[in-house]
């Protein structure tokens, strides 16, 4: 006899779809606005699948769980197939934006915004290229051996340069603050 | 005959070094900023007793590093007088320059070398 949904047992359903779903999002880097559909996607899965469940073999959490997790499983596969046939992250610059009324990407990009805009990152190029000026400014400015400080810095800690003698802890703290200030000073905002 | 001496008007610390450096990097050319009221010299001075220890301390290091920008160029530095021993330190922000002149790659390559 089927198994009757009660109340409480679809409020866990929801909660177990609702969970998997964020879980799929985290795990394959999804935009936020997929959560929906995913989520959408898993329960009616689940709910074709509820007359299978039979209670002498496990509770429907139990049940909710693995036929969530395999159908997460197969939605992941998907995905990961589309991305290796088109790519890491297909962009369409027809793509309708969530939250902007139905506006397209491609109506909200300025052509000097770039690529990087395109996938999605905040990227102003003006104040790129502003940046790198301060950067290189900044750097011009400095004295030769606070450069070689900044340089070794890239792939070093402060207390592994003070262990390799290149100075005590507390005068490379100390230069490492007078250098931020410069930089600072010459328009570098911190990261 | 005595004379009245004039008292000098008290003093506070208006901002920190971090503070003018970030005003400085952020300024467009023409903004001015008072990074000091007061006398400098004296305030700054360790037998001055207008500021704490801490602030005078901070205080010269905001002046040494109004100093440095003037000298590269970021500021221009003027005092406008407003009474007996009693001035404003202002900062100007300049253009600040196009050219870059060294770039992170370059130090790198002399840090492998």
């Amino acid at each position: 006899m089927p198994h009757t949904v009660s109340a409480s047992d679809l409020q866990l359903l929801l909660l177990e779809a609702d969970t998997q779903a964020r879980r799929l999002i985290r795990r394959l880097r999804l935009p936020r606005a997929e959560l929906d559909d995913i989520r959408q996607d898993l329960l009616v899965d689940l709910i074709a699948r509820l007359p299978a469940f039979d209670p002498q073999r496990g509770s429907l959490g139990a049940f909710a769980g693995v036929v969530l997790r395999n159908h997460a499983t197969r939605i992941a596969a998907k995905i990961r197939r589309e991305r290796e046939m088109v790519g890491p992250t297909p962009v369409s610059l027809d793509e309708g934006l969530p939250e902007r009324d139905g506006v397209a990407r491609g109506e909200l990009i300025a052509e000097a915004d770039g690529l990087s805009a395109w996938l999605g990152q905040p990227v102003d190029g003006f104040a790129a290229i502003e940046q790198r000026l301060a950067v290189e400014r900044g750097l011009g400015t400095l004295d030769p051996r606070d450069g070689a400080l900044c340089a070794a810095l890239a792939h070093t800690t402060i207390e592994r340069l003070a262990a390799q003698g290149r100075g005590s802890r507390s005068t490379l703290y100390r230069r490492l603050e007078d250098i931020r200030l410069a930089l600072m000073a010459h328009g570098l905002k911190p990261a | 005959m005595t004379r009245a001496i004039t008292r000098l008007p008290a003093v506070r610390l208006r901002l920190k070094e971090i503070d003018l450096c970030g005003w400085i990097g952020q300024a467009m050319p023409g903004d001015m900023l008072e990074y000091h009221r007061g006398f400098l010299a004296l305030d700054v001075t360790e037998h001055g007793t207008r500021l704490a220890e801490r602030d005078r301390t901070e205080l010269a290091r905001v002046a040494r590093r109004a100093w440095w920008a003037a000298e590269l160029g970021l500021v221009h530095l003027v005092q406008r007088r407003h009474g007996p021993d009693d001035y404003g330190y202002l900062a100007i922000a300049r253009p600040k320059p196009r050219r870059a002149s060294a770039s992170l790659g370059s130090f790198l390559l002399e840090e492998v070398a």
